[in-house]
């Protein structure tokens, strides 16, 4: 039995177009789910619809065993964790976590305890007197945490929480929320469009696009097998070509590329001889002078430029004709210049490069 | 564990068959429509309460505009046989006698009020004529009421008064609007102004309107300056400072008013100061007040500060930064106070006019107070009206003219502004 | 304020002119108020500064007219100091009876304005609300029409329906001229309102009501609070209305002072004018005050 479960879920504002479209999904418990796509994907749309501020106009929604269409987002005992937080401005800290406990008729006695514990899992037990507006946007963001969990709630949503923090509070916070999930056993549903923070965070991934989920997996899966070309482009970096099958064999086929090279891929599209397609090919998978060997695809390209970024070098190389690849070579140690104009060897395992639908960055233009 | 391949790209997935597509419409105009009358019910208590205590009593003025009151209902009988008549020569006898028949049941009644006022603001002498003819009423004439009343008094015979009254009796008219405009209807039914020593209004109009543009000018002149200080100004300074705009803001109308005169009179505080400065000679005190100049720096004062807070509001959102940018490219300090800062505070400057205008066209009690005669205003003409003469037809129209003039620079004012006019800083 | 080395000597002659030119105009502004208290305390029945005032002469000084506001009308008037003082000035004295009238019609203004006005509000910033503009320039216009206007269609409206003459018909009148002002501040205040805060509330457990109670009406009360003021000031300052509606026994201090100013000119016009005074620098201390407590909070909402 899953946690939340969305049975062929639809959004639609104006009978035209669908914001989620027939959405089928199942969140285990204790599973972290980030959704992730870019805005207006129906991410949100979905976050809402499960926290009971937006109505499926099709399809039901699970949480556990119940429908919840019917039920008022006050029932739902789901914590949530708003964009902008939302603390209430005329409460203390202490008051904006005493709150649910409150509406919920806990005694003064078992709430005080409670609102403490809440504190000392964000590690702000001393602000409990502040108000919202006295503290830093960190703080605020912590206590918005820890006023979705205070109450127990078996599921949390998170809406972008991190969106208005810095980088280095930005990370940090994406550990501390996942330490809270694992420490509680919490079911998390989060949404955000940094695609490092999904990776980085969650048991399982769902990409969005035009309010359908493109792939839905773990982030492992996500990186190094993306299903379709969308998610190959979403996700990390790319070098995206296109070309033309013309052989098809054992889960790979030959493709044609515009300058009349023919080269080896991975065959995740369904596209048959003569039918075109899109090669993806991540930066960190090709290496400059390669080893020789049956999988390996070589050739050569001409160097444009290198640019240092610290810990690894990228290197802008012209291949098959007027291709531009990037290339990303890890510093291992000084001297690794590349110069413009130079000649070099590329090569990658034949299997690294992916052949996937034509459609790409055109989904939904209909 | 449920990774895989979930992927479907086709673009025109999203759309629903008809049926479906129906009923979510449907769906979703009844959320729309519930939203809306939450809302409306919302607003309509106060909507409720303002058409009726607000809309209505200015219809009811409009209406009065247009009405010749009780001219007719009183002159009832009068009005039925003057139906008939053609207009050409005098009326026939019935007329006559039926006219002293209501003319009797007026003077009983005491309701020959409205007919003396209305008669008399078009006719010369109407009111001593009035009074003359309705004591020999009592007896009844051998030869007819007409020759009785023509012998009473010739005017009675005068087929224009009998137009007049005949037109008069009409449940509408249009002479009270035509008297807010200095127009009178001639007898021949022609259109034509009033002598120069009955045509007030159109100068009233006309005086109101100099009079609240050189307040709205002069505070303009004064607040501009004083609001761009306090926009740059730190913001407890400015807070400070800004006690003293407020303060008038928040203090009784007829204190200020009362300040002035205490200010402004002959042996006032500003007289007898420049008396003591020796500025000016005893017997040359300045006439500040009970004239226009009085009611022009009254005004100014009181609504200064309507200028000066949206002035201030629109200032402060102007980030320094303009400026300074027009400086580091090389231009003047004026030209960039003119060029860059100025155009950004036009809102404001409209705003403030434009209320500034609109409240002063409006005022009745300051002009009342420190205008004397030459200082009075349109509000307090129709003051005179509504409670001296009791003109209030004429009342009603001056009033309605003016109401038109205010609606029609508030609609001008809620376009430039975009309707975010009225904020109270 | 130094002016930075570079100003030429013109630019420092104009910078100072502009600040005494500014200071000018606060002076214009302010002065007139000040002037009114000490001559309220003239001990003399004139309107000027007479020499000894100016010379600090403390006999050219008196509360004569402070008093004259509490006794003006009194059976007894020089009995001394005690209860049936009091009583007799409470139900007899002039002035004490226009004090009564404006403080009842003015709070009763108010309460009402405060209602009306947050409802109507609520429904102007609600999603559904179709011609919002439309309206809301409708609700506001009393404040626009002149007031002469509005007094003259109420007397002639309000005879009709037997309000004139009565405590309910000003009443009515003032909150018709009050309402606008609430409608205003509580507008922005739900404009700048987040409703994050709402779904936060419903999300948390609470139901709607509770919601409303608990964190909708503590946050707009500031708005609510300061268009009550507002109409509270309105009301007890409005002077046109009273004279076309109400009778001498809903006579109010204003409608005392005007006929004060037409007809019979005594300084203690001056004395009360100076309480007048005294009472807005409370309100415009309360509504400043409610507006520091605002901008505290305004810290969080995004």
């Amino acid at each position: 039995m899953a946690a939340v479960a969305f049975e062929n879920v639809s959004k639609t504002y104006d009978g035209k177009t669908s914001v989620v479209d027939n959405l089928n999904l199942r969140v285990r418990e204790g599973e972290f789910l980030s959704m992730l796509g870019p805005s207006g994907s129906g991410k949100t749309t979905c976050l809402m619809m499960l926290a009971g501020f937006e109505t499926a106009t099709s399809g039901e929604i699970y949480l556990g065993e119940r429908p919840i269409s019917r039920v008022a987002p006050q029932r739902r005992n789901i914590g949530m964790v708003f964009q902008n937080y939302a603390l209430f401005p005329h409460m203390t800290v202490a008051e904006n976590l005493a709150f649910p406990l409150r509406v919920r008729s806990f005694s003064k006695a078992d709430i005080a305890p409670k609102v403490k514990r809440a504190l000392e899992m964000v590690e702000l037990a001393h602000l409990g007197d502040r108000l919202p507006a006295q503290l830093s946007g960190g703080q605020q963001q912590r206590v918005a945490v820890a006023r979705a969990l205070v109450f127990d709630p078996n599921l949390v949503l998170m809406d972008e929480p991190l969106g208005a923090l810095d980088k280095q509070l930005r990370e940090q916070m994406q550990y501390e929320i996942k330490r809270i999930h694992d420490r509680l056993g919490l079911t998390v549903v989060y949404v955000t469009h940094d695609q490092s923070e999904a990776l980085t965070m969650s048991d399982t991934v769902a990409i969005f696009n035009f309010g359908k989920i493109q792939q839905l997996a773990a982030p492992d899966e996500i990186y190094e097998t993306p299903c379709n070309s969308f998610v190959a482009q979403f996700i990390g970096e790319n070098n995206m070509f296109s070309g033309t099958v013309c052989e098809r064999s054992e889960g790979f086929c030959k493709v044609r590329l515009a300058n009349g090279d023919e080269i080896n891929a991975l065959a995740v599209t369904d596209a048959p001889v003569g039918a075109p397609t899109l090669l993806s090919l991540r930066p960190e998978r090709m290496r400059v002078d390669p080893p020789a060997g049956d999988d390996w695809t070589i050739t050569t390209g001409e160097v444009i430029e290198q640019i240092y970024v610290g810990d690894h070098l990228r290197v802008l190389v012209r291949v098959f004709g007027h291709h531009e690849f990037v290339v990303k070579m890890q510093n291992r140690s000084a001297g690794n210049g590349l110069t413009p104009g130079q000649k070099i060897k590329l090569g990658w395992r034949a299997s690294d490069c992916r052949a996937l639908d034509a459609a790409a960055g055109q989904a939904g233009a209909a | 564990m449920m990774s895989g391949m979930i992927a479907d790209t086709r673009p025109h997935a999203g759309e629903l068959d008809g049926v479906k597509r129906r009923r979510v419409l449907q769906q979703y105009r009844r959320s729309q429509r519930r939203d809306c009358l939450r809302a409306l019910a919302l607003v309509a208590p106060l909507c409720i309460f303002l058409l009726v205590m607000f809309g209505w009593p200015l219809v009811t003025m409009l209406t009065r505009a247009v009405s010749n009151d009780d001219f007719g209902a009183v002159l009832h009988r009068t009005s039925v046989a003057l139906a008939e008549w053609d207009g050409t020569g005098t009326p026939s006898e019935r007329v006559y006698a039926d006219f002293a028949a209501d003319l009797r049941q007026a003077h009983d009644e005491q309701t020959m009020g409205q007919v003396t006022s209305a008669l008399n603001f078009e006719w010369t002498g109407a009111r001593s004529l009035l009074m003359r003819t309705v004591r020999p009423l009592s007896t009844e004439p051998e030869n007819g009421w007409k020759e009785k009343l023509i012998e009473t008094a010739p005017d009675w015979g005068n087929p224009d008064l009998w137009v007049l009254i005949k037109r008069l009796t009409q449940p509408y008219t249009s002479r009270h609007f035509l008297a807010a405009l200095d127009l009178e209807q001639a007898v021949d039914g022609s259109i034509q102004g009033v002598g120069p020593e009955k045509a007030i209004y159109v100068t009233l109009f006309l005086r109101t309107l100099w009079v609240s543009a050189a307040v709205a000018g002069l505070c303009l002149l004064l607040g501009y300056p004083l609001a761009t200080l306090l926009a740059r100004l730190p913001l407890k300074t400015s807070n400070l400072l800004m006690m003293l705009v407020l303060l008038p803001f928040w203090t009784s109308l007829l204190v200020r008013t009362t300040s002035w005169i205490v200010l402004l009179q002959d042996n006032g505080v500003i007289n007898s100061m420049l008396v003591w400065l020796g500025l000016v000679s005893e017997g040359n005190r300045l006439s500040l007040i009970f004239n226009v100049t009085g009611t022009l720096i009254a005004m100014t004062h009181v609504l200064l500060p309507f200028m000066i807070l949206p002035l201030y509001s629109v200032m402060k959102s102007i980030p320094p930064s303009y400026v300074r940018a027009a400086l580091s490219l090389g231009a003047s300090p004026i030209t960039a106070f003119w060029r860059v800062y100025l155009p950004q505070t036009i809102p404001g400057v409209l705003a403030g006019t434009l209320m500034v205008f609109v409240l002063a066209v409006g005022y009745y009690i300051t002009p009342a107070l420190v205008g004397g005669q030459s200082g009075q205003l349109i509000s307090n003409i129709i003051a005179y009206h509504m409670q001296q003469s009791l003109n209030w037809g004429l009342a009603g129209a001056l009033g309605s003219l003016l109401l038109v003039g205010v609606l029609l620079v508030y609609w001008l004012f809620n376009r430039l502004t975009g309707g975010q006019g009225l904020r109270m800083g | 304020m130094a002016l930075p080395a570079h100003i030429s000597p013109m630019g420092r002659l104009a910078h100072y002119g502009y600040l005494i030119f500014c200071g000018s105009v606060l002076l214009f502004l302010i002065a007139p108020i000040l002037v009114i208290v000490p001559l309220s305390f003239n001990s003399a029945p004139y309107f000027t500064f007479s020499r000894e005032m100016l010379q600090l002469d403390l006999s050219a000084f008196s509360l004569r007219w402070y008093r004259d506001i509490v006794q003006n009308g009194m059976q007894n008037p020089n009995a001394s100091f005690g209860w049936s003082y009091l009583v007799d000035s409470w139900n007899n004295a002039q002035w004490i009876h226009s004090l009564k009238n404006s403080f009842v019609i003015a709070i009763a203004t108010t309460i009402l304005s405060m209602l009306l006005g947050t409802l109507a509000a609520l429904g102007l910033t609600s999603p559904g609300m179709p011609a919002r503009g439309l309206v809301t320039s409708l609700l506001i216009s009393p404040m626009i029409v002149p007031i002469i206007i509005t007094s003259a269609g109420m007397y002639f409206a309000f005879s009709t329906m037997g309000l004139t003459g009565t405590f309910a018909g000003l009443i009515i009148a003032h909150t018709v001229l009050g309402t606008p002002f609430v409608v205003i501040t509580v507008t922005a205040t739900l404009e700048g309102f987040d409703r994050n805060l709402i779904r936060a509330g419903l999300s948390l457990g609470a139901s709607p009501v509770r919601v409303f109670r608990s964190v909708i009406m503590p946050l707009i009360l500031p708005g609510v609070a300061s268009g009550g003021i507002f109409a509270f000031a309105t009301s007890f300052d409005e002077v046109v209305a009273v004279i076309f509606l109400a009778d001498y026994d809903q006579r109010t201090v204003p409608r005392q002072m005007w006929a004060g100013i037409r007809e019979q000119i005594s300084p203690t016009i001056l004395a009360m004018a100076t309480i007048l005074v005294l009472l807005s620098i409370g309100l415009l201390t309360i509504v400043e005050l409610l507006r520091r407590r605002t901008e505290r909070m305004r810290g969080t909402t995004l």
